[in-house]
């Protein structure tokens, strides 16, 4: 009713629209596409790769661009790494495999320090040079500098949740103006949201609207959206053990959730929820270049190449970059 | 807030004074469909309103990390560290502790956390190019009185401790003037410290660096086990304190924390941070951890290192975690002149004998293999 028109009226302008589109066929609903349509997009809009090949096959690829991540950990464990490395990794030029892209890191812990992106940022160069081999990937390699990685890295420190959530109200407009950023980074989610706040039911509305809107802001503007989260400790039936932070109706906030663990002295990466993955657990380790595989290379069938739900569809024509350290 | 600062169409203004919306904070709190509801105004209004607020509510613009690299942005990124007065420590540390964020150092009683405190509170106020910050610092007890001797031998012991710095700059320096001691007896004592006396000391400049000597001393003797939900809630709120004060003044924090024991056999409750081979952790849980930006650990070890005339029980101090750091470790020593690394070729075997003039070459720390617990 804001327009100012009566019910009648509005309902005249509505049906005029929908005669209108009808004409096009029952194809062309507005907005509508089919399921063919949509699997081709996103394939078109590719993965971002992690450098860890064992986690890049779990997830098919690496981090889907256009979808939303949840990185889950408890201190230490590499959440902010992973973070870290996919910012250096989405500006890999895409004749390497990459996605030639740009990335805003949103830290609200203060933890992004960087002397550690400048690390993972010469391990990824280094690495890449070894990789080119004909001269549009060795003309590529010129560009992708580490000067040139940091300067295509946006960075914003959120002090609380009232400036983290102004941020968000402005992205839509700062990757209108960027189209070249593919990743929006959240480090951490639970951070700002995990004091001041007495009433929780606020804190779940809030986080729900943020949500909404990252999802949305993953798929209108085609970007990938990685968000990070604490671990808590739960006591169930006299029995504790963790789980993620936020409670669990922010446990559909994300499309897909990855939770990175300790076992013994090994570092695991296990996707606890994604529509498209299997459930699985793969071991990483951290080194001075960043996040990368196990030591001895994960077993032939584990590589990217083997048949999964994706190889019915063509697959992308860029090669697949062997995430290895070198 | 001045609604009228912002460039926005003044029929939307006055739907958000009508509406009786006071502040920027309430707006960015408010989902769009529930400001629609509030102000009667429509979508695409509601969006125009949420972004002119939320554009006067960042008024920091947009840095790449290439400005941050180069230093041209100060307020964000200080670009140095807080040097322990050791090159051995401060190689460790890729040059100290962060200026921004809580160190936490965790270790048993007698380990030598408090002496990491001491020492921190004198290099501060060295001048920045000597790694200092040109200030005090401000020391919070809550276990035990001030080691207020042990300062004074530090004090007298400084020109031993940093010669590589001429001793008149030593000299020169009113060490025990600068040091704020604070008692905090109980939580709410605490809890006035830092909100209250210590972001005026630094306020006015007279501290860059926050020493609390410790953590869990307070923590967990005040609570009792069923009370952990409480327990968490005053801890986040002491934490957030001193995240924010540490960010607004750049100011480093040192969290000193004991550690507790690991009694029962592996459970899915407890996060063990990859230590699979020690037998304590920090304590406070995962709530506290959470909130660390950087972890140390510090053991005694068993054996004698000597220097000089001097012997001591090495200790190991290991990065549990840290952003910028990889899980490495060093040896080091708790002289009378202070704590230093020992630099070690390899640091698998012990040290037999280490030279106060080898501890501070130019060689990088010794590193462990991830998860390597004290020997």
């Amino acid at each position: 009713m804001s327009a100012g028109i009566s019910q009648e009226e509005a309902l005249e302008v509505l049906q005029t629209l929908r005669s209108d589109e009808g004409v096009g066929g029952a194809a062309a609903v507005r907005g509508g596409v089919t399921a063919l349509q949509l699997l081709q997009k996103e394939h078109a809009l590719g993965d971002i790769i992690t450098f860890c090949s064992a986690l890049d096959s779990a997830l098919g690829g690496g981090v889907p661009v256009g979808k939303t991540t949840e990185v889950c950990g408890a201190p230490g464990v590499g959440k902010t790494q992973l973070c870290v490395q996919l910012a250096v990794d989405v500006q890999i030029p895409v004749c390497l495999g990459g996605q030639g892209g740009q990335a805003l890191y949103l830290d609200t812990e203060g933890s992004f320090l960087v002397q550690r992106a400048a690390d993972v940022a010469q391990a990824a160069v280094e690495h890449c040079t070894l990789l080119a081999h004909d001269h549009e990937q060795q003309a590529a390699l010129k560009d992708f500098t580490v000067e040139n990685i940091l300067s295509r890295l946006w960075l914003v420190r959120c002090h609380d949740y009232v400036e983290l959530l102004a941020h968000c109200y402005l992205l839509p407009d700062f990757l209108t103006k960027h189209p070249e950023v593919q990743l929006v980074v959240i480090d951490s989610i639970a951070f700002p949201f995990r004091h001041d706040f007495e009433d929780f039911s606020q804190r779940t509305r809030l986080l729900n609207g943020l949500a909404q809107q990252l999802i949305q802001l993953a798929t209108e503007h085609s970007v990938a959206v990685v968000l990070t989260n604490q671990m808590t400790t739960k006591v169930w039936n006299g029995q504790s053990k963790l789980v993620p932070a936020l409670g669990e109706s922010w446990g559909h906030a994300a499309t897909q959730r990855l939770i990175l663990h300790w076992e013994g002295t090994q570092r695991l990466a296990s996707i606890f929820k994604s529509p498209s993955q299997m459930e699985a657990t793969v071991p990483y380790c951290i080194t001075e270049g960043g996040f990368r595989d196990m030591a001895p290379p994960p077993s032939p069938t584990a590589l990217p190449s083997s048949p999964g739900p994706s190889s019915s569809v063509q697959q992308s024509k860029r090669p697949r970059v062997e995430a290895r350290p070198p | 807030m001045n609604w009228e600062q912002l460039d926005l169409n003044p029929r939307i203004i006055a739907a958000v004074k009508r509406a009786n919306v006071k502040s920027a904070k309430e707006i960015l709190s408010l989902s769009g469909s529930d400001l629609q509801r509030l102000t009667q105004l429509s979508k695409t209004d509601v969006h125009h309103l949420h972004t002119a607020v939320a554009q006067a509510y960042c008024k920091r613009p947009l840095v790449t990390a290439l400005q941050l690299l180069r230093g041209e942005c100060p307020s964000l990124e200080p670009g140095h560290r807080l040097s322990f007065g050791c090159a051995v420590l401060d190689a460790l540390l890729r040059g100290g502790i962060p200026l921004c964020g809580i160190t936490e150092l965790a270790g048993e009683s007698g380990a030598g956390k408090t002496q990491f405190g001491l020492q921190l509170s004198l290099s501060v106020q060295y001048p920045v190019e000597h790694g200092g910050l040109g200030s005090g610092a401000v020391f919070i007890c809550t276990e035990d009185s001030f080691p207020i001797k042990r300062l004074r031998q530090l004090i007298v012991q400084q020109s031993h401790l940093r010669q590589d710095l001429p001793k008149a700059l030593v000299r020169s320096i009113r060490f025990s003037d600068n040091i704020y001691i604070e008692h905090a007896a109980d939580l709410s004592a605490l809890q006035t410290c830092i909100t209250q006396r210590v972001p005026v000391l630094l306020s006015r400049g007279s501290v860059r660096l926050v020493v609390v000597d410790s953590v869990a001393g307070l923590f967990r003797n005040e609570f009792q086990a069923d009370e952990t939900v409480e327990r968490t809630r005053h801890l986040l709120a002491f934490s957030s304190t001193l995240h924010r004060l540490s960010h607004t003044y750049h100011t480093p924090v040192l969290c000193i924390n004991q550690v507790t024991d690991v009694v029962d056999g592996p459970n899915p409750g407890r996060c063990n941070f990859g230590l699979v081979e020690s037998r304590v952790l920090p304590a406070l849980g995962l709530a506290w951890a959470n909130q660390v930006m950087v972890r140390l650990m510090l053991r005694r070890l068993g054996g004698c290192v000597t220097a000089g005339e001097q012997s001591c029980v090495p200790r190991r101090l290991e990065v549990v975690f840290a952003p910028h750091l990889p899980r490495v470790s060093c040896l080091c020593g708790v002289w009378l002149e202070g704590i230093r690394g020992i630099a070690m070729e390899d640091s698998g075997e012990p040290p037999q004998q280490a030279l106060s003039g080898t501890a501070r070459t130019a060689h990088g720390p010794g590193t462990a293999p991830e998860g390597a617990g004290g020997t």
